[in-house]
């Protein structure tokens, strides 16, 4: 909504600057986006009129004219523009001005005579591209004032967000009563003087509403023999402040009204509408409209239409038709001022993607009790400025009255939910204010409050309560803390070993990111997933954005693998990142999509770059293993396993599934060649977890065990077994055989090549003995060694290296 | 026989081998030679049973002070070659200590992280819980319970992501990705009695073609205080103190606010400033402006006004309290929601919201 300040001080009295209303409006509700001050860079820019026009002594295409403003003596100042004739009013820049283009005037020889000024063209004063001469202005502006007051420019526009909760604030009167209201000043509501002809209106016209439940009121003037042609000067510039475009006379003043009223007005021509007959009904199914826009629309029965006897003619409260629109040959008019259901006209709005000043107004709710005042308003001035004599009468079909409402209020409620100490008296006050009328029942500080109909947000004690808050400042209100002692903060258990989990992982060496909740559908083909697979369970949306994200990722995988792509394409090539966050799935016959918390890790490139002391490294199967056992050891989870695994995404020899007792936990491994190429990535290494088993299975109950008083014999072994023997195979062994005394056992070289028979390795482990009792001889580690050394080599076929 | 000028010359020579040694081995020989079992001095000592009680006592009193004076010779010399030693040592040990030192890789968490922990912390020290919820919500969560209109335009499918929807008329069970994080407070207040204090960190999804200021996804924080007499001071109050500790003069990390106030360059007023607004779930509504922590209140490049819209806020609509089954009589509430991606921006200058969910590493290095 844009508010010209000159426009508002018609209703309303304040000593207010622009600057400190804008303030005091923020403040109290009504947002403003801009505040911009009309004509700032118009300094010594006059109305002048030219005496005389004299070829230029000096030059052909120049001339000398002679201007006057406002003082006895003229100017002297040459010109080059063609266009201007002796008695023309033209915007004359005089030294010291500064024009809006940036240029700066002077006095200036041309050609050997002295230029006292310039007259100026729409384009030098940025008022329109029209550089083909000077601006000519209209003949009723008085010379010698400033430019910027002759075309009222001497103003200054608000710029207002106006809430939906708000409609009555669509107009110039709304915003006037909300600064009165601030300010605490009366209203100056105009008054109309309307004189009518003595034909009476429901004598030619008549109207009938079908559907009263869409259209709870119309009202209607017939207004004749009206002289279409411009609107006065002030009006067009009132409207084109506004943001609105100045027609014509009929058309600019139910602009006007409606600006100034928040009340829509629709003029018809009057002689186009058949049986000179209103009929408001819902549309038929299959009907057809050509509306103003010149687009025809094809309404349903869900819409409501204006219709004359035979066929619709309007688009109700939203736009008006082709063929009964006012032309220059319209010579009366009937003048439509209705009020509509709200969220009927938003819903057809809506569903014809078609958008007014009118629909805007009425979906958010009109009064409906100003239908009458506004039709009086546009009347008296078609009368005045298009000519016209307005019939007897105003037919006004309302069937059911829409009464002011009566809220109950308790003075004190308002304190107690605002933490104020306000007075009845100061209550009251404030309600009258807002031109509600408060009605204290006697001896209580209880009362009923009536609203007025222009206010349908107050309904509720809740809402004057609100408008109490609003008027006597949020600011206003003192700041303290809840008052409950007994209330504790903190996170829970699962978050913060959720939070444990993720500063470990970062201790780690890897990096949080987050990626959207959404995915590429065509990422599980990527991801070689066959159809049918958990991870083709999507949820999809209704209306996604794009294709690519058009589902809820059923895999935290495809995301970071893309973030991954995406910085190796920025020549970052050593990524290790994770991700904690939900995937999504969609079961078949089940009625909600299942959500879960994931944790998600990829790895590529180097671990650690080339430094001074050391050699970077590519990223292997086991730096991913190592992340996942940080995760693992964070959590104090210790019955945990892996096994081989086979997933399509993965390479079948370097991905494991993780299982903690018998429950798997997720998978990790390297991604299988296929996927790495149509990903186009390099060698990657994944991991997803279910990051809610993870956390399920953490052991947080942790006790101390006794720190070892005798020393321990530390023995290490060297087997060469076949390749395909595992390390856990190996440990499993040397555990078993090295009972009781061996206290731990770890690998500590693993060996192929030069030395080591074909299909096999060497794996060295160091062992620790120990009694919990008593020192440990050498003979009895021997002994339990060699014990090791012997189950090995029957279990595993395995040959000590010595 | 030995005579005493025979023993101070020998003195002599072994104080000059002492201080001629160059290293402890050296100096270890220089101490057999004279000191030793067999050693010069000692074989003196060792014959002195051949002389006369009075060449005894003479030369006996004469080598033994030797022996003594020799062996702390040989003692000052040992400490001066260990000193000596140790020195070259640690220069022979000396490193260029410009060199960069070994590297411990360490990630970082996500910068949406790092500022959703700090708020989190800020109302856990006010008494709040954190509460989680699901990101695919009913409308009845979203928008319903939540005291939304059936034609408020958040619930059109330009504005929010529909995963079922029965009809154009909205349904309880229409699944939407929830559009605030304010679902989860519904979801709490019907799992449990007053008093509820608690904040609700997550994603929040809206329509939104992503851009240099939207996201289609975002994350927010909402907070939520339903007790007996709660009012809108307690809001304030409760926003005040939040704003004072995450952007003001109590922040350990605003440092250029903390300046600005010192400076008195601030005007000395208050932290935030309340708009009253329209929300459908809260009333009285408030957009909430903080204090810019840039300028301190002045204007600048940032705020432009001084102050920067960072909340909404406002005292939960008593439909919403009778919708979950308490009593709007008996308890009252505040609610407030606040956009994270957003204060980070403001806090860091970073420049467009899309960098968050790029995941650039040379973006997440810097924080």
């Amino acid at each position: 909504m844009l508010v010209s300040i000159n426009w508002l001080k018609d209703y309303i009295d304040f000593d207010l600057s622009p600057e400190e209303l804008a303030d005091k409006l923020n403040l109290t509700g009504t947002a403003v986006e801009s505040v911009k001050h009309l004509g700032q860079d118009l300094g010594n820019v006059w109305v002048g009129i030219i005496l005389d026009i004299k070829p230029h002594p000096n030059a052909d295409k120049l001339s000398l004219a002679t201007v006057r403003i406002d003082r006895p003596e003229t100017l002297e100042i040459v010109c080059g523009a063609k266009n201007i004739k002796v008695g023309d009013k033209v915007p004359v820049a005089t030294v010291g001005a500064h024009l809006p283009n940036g240029m700066d005037i002077k006095p200036a020889k041309i050609r050997g005579v002295t230029s006292y000024g310039m007259l100026c063209s729409r384009a030098e004063l940025r008022m329109g591209a029209d550089h083909s001469g000077i601006y000519i202005l209209p003949d009723d502006v008085e010379v010698g004032v400033p430019l910027a007051q002759a075309l009222s420019l001497d103003d200054t526009i608000i710029e207002l967000e106006i809430t939906p909760n708000r409609p009555d604030c669509l107009s110039m009167l709304g915003i006037a009563r909300e600064v009165g209201a601030i300010e605490d000043r009366k209203l100056h509501k105009p008054s109309v003087d309307l004189t009518e002809c003595f034909e009476k209106t429901s004598n030619v016209a008549s109207i009938k509403i079908i559907d009263p439940d869409l259209c709870p009121r119309y009202s209607a003037r017939i207004i004749r023999k009206v002289k279409i042609g411009p609107s006065p000067t002030w009006m067009q510039q009132r409207l084109e402040k506004a943001g609105m475009r100045p027609i014509n006379n009929i058309v600019d003043i139910t602009n006007y009204v409606m600006l100034e009223t928040g009340q829509p007005l629709h003029a018809f021509d009057f002689n186009t509408l058949h049986g000179g007959k209103i009929v408001v009904r819902r549309a038929r199914n299959g009907e057809h409209l050509e509306t103003l826009d010149g687009v025809v629309r094809e309404l349903d029965e869900s819409m409501l239409v204006i219709a004359d006897a035979d066929r619709p003619v309007a688009l109700a409260g939203i736009m008006g038709g082709e063929d009964t629109e006012v032309s220059d040959k319209t010579a009366d008019i009937l003048l439509e001022s209705a009020y509509f259901e709200p969220s009927s006209i938003m819903r057809t709005s809506r569903s014809l993607g078609l958008l007014s000043e009118a629909s805007t107004r009425f979906e958010k709710g009109t009064d409906p009790n100003g239908t009458i005042y506004a039709a009086d308003r546009a009347a008296a001035f078609m009368a005045e400025f298009a000519d016209g004599s307005v019939d007897k009468g105003v037919i006004d079909v309302y069937p059911k009255v829409i009464e002011p409402k009566k809220v109950p209020l308790r003075a004190d409620r308002v304190n107690a939910i605002l933490g104020t100490d306000l007075s009845l008296d100061g209550i009251v006050n404030i309600l009258n204010r807002l031109e509600l009328t408060a009605e204290v029942i006697s001896n209580t500080t209880e009362m009923w409050v009536l609203t007025p109909t222009f206010r349908p947000d107050l309904e509720r004690e809740i809402d004057l309560i609100e408008e109490i808050a609003r008027i006597y400042g949020y600011n206003n209100i003192k700041s303290t803390l809840p008052k409950s002692g007994d209330k504790q903060g903190g996170l829970n258990l699962r978050q913060k070993l959720a939070e444990s989990v993720k500063d470990r992982l970062v201790g780690a060496g890897l990096s949080e990111v987050l990626t959207y909740s959404f995915m590429d559908p065509n990422d599980v083909d990527k991801l070689q997933v066959p159809q049918g697979d958990p991870l083709c369970w999507f949820v999809r949306l209704l209306n996604p954005l794009s294709e690519d994200l058009s589902v809820l990722r059923t895999t935290l995988l495809a995301n970071l693998i893309k973030v991954l792509k995406y910085n190796v394409n920025r020549e970052q090539y050593d990524v290790q990142i994770f991700e904690v966050g939900h995937t999504f799935w969609h079961e078949s016959g089940k009625d909600m999509p299942d959500e879960e918390t994931m944790l998600g890790i990829a790895m590529t490139g180097a671990w650690k770059s080339d430094k001074w002391y050391d050699k970077a490294r590519s990223i292997d199967f086991f730096d991913l293993k190592g992340a996942v056992e940080s995760v693992l050891d964070e959590l104090s989870i210790a019955n945990w396993s892996v096994r081989q695994f086979t997933h399509p995404a993965l390479h079948p020899g370097r991905s494991a599934e993780l299982l903690i007792d018998d429950e798997s936990i997720g998978y990790f491994g390297e991604l299988h060649p296929n996927v790495q190429s149509d990903f186009d990535i390099p060698r990657t290494y994944v991991a997803e977890l279910s990051f809610n088993r993870l956390i399920d299975n953490a052991k947080m109950q942790k006790e101390f065990s006794e720190i070892p008083k005798y020393p321990s014999i530390i023995l290490d072994i060297a087997v060469l077994v076949d390749d395909p023997i595992s390390n856990d195979q190996v440990l499993g062994v040397i555990e078993a055989a090295g009972k009781p005394l061996l206290k731990s056992a770890r690998l500590f070289d693993l060996y192929r090549g030069k030395g080591v028979p074909e299909g096999k390795k060497s794996m060295a482990y160091s062992m620790v003995f120990r009694t919990p009792d008593r020192t440990l001889t050498d003979e009895e580690a021997f002994n339990a060694r060699e014990k090791v050394v012997g189950r090995l080599g029957k279990e595993l076929g395995a040959e000590i290296r010595e | 026989m030995v005579t005493r000028a025979d023993i101070e010359n020998m003195y002599e020579k072994a104080k000059t081998a002492v201080v001629k040694a160059t290293n402890l081995q050296q100096l270890d020989q220089v101490r057999v030679e004279y000191l030793g079992k067999k050693g010069k001095i000692t074989s003196v000592l060792k014959t002195l049973g051949q002389l006369t009680p009075e060449e005894r006592k003479e030369i006996g009193q004469a080598a033994n002070k030797i022996r003594q004076n020799l062996e702390s010779d040989i003692t000052d010399r040992q400490e001066e070659l260990s000193r000596e030693e140790v020195a070259k040592r640690l220069a022979a040990e000396s490193v260029d200590i410009s060199l960069p030192g070994r590297e411990r890789v360490y990630g970082h968490r996500h910068l949406i992280s790092q500022v959703i922990k700090e708020i989190t912390d800020i109302f856990i020290g006010l008494g709040y819980k954190v509460a989680e919820g699901p990101e695919v919500e009913l409308d009845y969560y979203n928008f319903k319970a939540l005291n939304t209109p059936a034609d408020h335009p958040a619930r059109s499918l330009q504005d929010t992501f529909y995963i079922r929807k029965a009809g154009v008329h909205p349904a309880d069970d229409d699944i939407v990705l929830r559009t605030h994080t304010s679902p989860v407070q519904i979801r709490v207040m019907k799992s449990q009695e007053p008093p509820v204090y608690i904040i609700a960190p997550g994603r929040a999804f809206r329509r939104d073609v992503p851009d240099p200021t939207h996201s289609p996804m975002f994350h927010q924080v909402e907070g939520l205080a339903v007790d007996k007499g709660i009012t809108f001071g307690d809001l304030k109050g409760t926003l005040e103190e939040f704003s004072r500790q995450m952007f003001g003069r109590k922040s350990q990390v605003r440092v250029v606010a903390r300046e600005a106030f010192e400076a008195g360059i601030a005007e000395d007023g208050p932290q935030i400033r309340l708009r009253p607004h329209f929300f459908p779930f809260t009333e009285p509504s408030a957009e909430v402006d903080v204090r810019c922590f840039a300028c301190g209140g002045v204007g600048c490049r940032i705020c432009g006004s001084g102050w920067l819209e960072i909340l909404g806020a406002g005292m939960v609509d008593p439909n919403v309290l009778i919708e979950v089954g308490y009593n709007p009589e008996e308890v009252s509430g505040f609610a407030f929601g606040m956009g994270v991606e957003r204060i980070a921006m403001l806090l860091y200058g970073v420049p467009d919201i899309r960098m968050f969910f790029e995941n650039d590493t040379r973006f997440a290095e810097q924080f």
